[in-house]
């Protein structure tokens, strides 16, 4: 299994976690991009802490374009009383159809697939130009162009770096 | 309240994501309600006919999660 391969299995399986933790019957993007902020220590962690964004800031983004989404029909969480549900199922939750995407924008980024790196899924994520990753970012005044170029330049530098090892 | 009373978001992406947002809320209101009913003693059937759907849907979709929260479920419809 190569690095991106065991990178892309972890974040899949930490996702599935994630979608279950937001009781999702799905992994969607919003979910890899948890858990790749989760994964101390790998470039898209990093790249995704310079820009201020690590897991609870993310999750807090993520809950703000939610409420912030119910409002705009007049719907807000505060006015559900109800329990929260105990239990999650044990069934890992299947790929959603948004990180789907994602794996595929990542696949796409390069043009061979031993070129890939574990932020190419990160780049993957933050393609999409409409959907709840790319709103709850600009909720969170986060800059998506500036981001993509910070992973655009640690794949580079990573692919460097690489190169330099294997020579 | 009455249709007119309901904010209609202007524009396009609020829109969508309005209908994204309901269904996840609309999820979760469900989790929270079939085992709320449940604990309540209420039977599959019940359950399956108050939220219009079958009886095998809601069994698959929420049996296994409150078994393993240990909700003490009704075998029988009275």
């Amino acid at each position: 299994m190569s690095p991106f391969d065991a990178y892309l299995h972890t974040i899949l399986m930490e996702g599935g976690i994630e979608a279950r933790r937001h009781g999702s019957a799905t992994v969607e993007a919003q979910h890899l991009l948890l858990a790749i902020a989760a994964e101390e220590g790998t470039i898209p962690q990093r790249v995704l802490a310079s820009a201020g964004l690590d897991h609870q800031a993310i999750s807090a983004a993520l809950d703000r374009e939610f409420d912030h989404s119910l409002s705009t029909v007049g719907v807000s969480r505060a006015s559900f009383d109800l329990p929260r549900p105990s239990g999650t199922p044990k069934r890992p939750p299947a790929l959603g159809a948004t990180a789907k995407l994602a794996v595929e924008r990542g696949f796409a980024s390069v043009s061979r697939k031993k070129d890939l790196r574990p932020a190419n899924l990160l780049l993957g994520i933050l393609r999409a130009e409409v959907g709840t990753v790319p709103r709850a970012l600009a909720l969170a005044g986060v800059d998506r162009t500036d981001l993509l170029t910070r992973v655009q330049n640690a794949i580079a530098n990573d692919t460097i770096e690489r190169n330099d090892a294997t020579e | 309240m009455p249709a007119s009373d309901i904010p209609v978001p202007q524009a396009a992406d609020d829109a969508l994501a309005a209908v994204v947002a309901l269904r996840r809320l609309a999820d979760q209101l469900e989790d929270a309600a079939v085992e709320q009913a449940m604990r309540a003693g209420w039977s599959w059937p019940q359950v399956a006919e108050a939220l219009g759907v079958t009886r095998q849907a809601v069994h698959r979709k929420h049996a296994k999660r409150l078994i393993d929260a240990g909700v003490n479920l009704r075998r029988r419809s009275p």
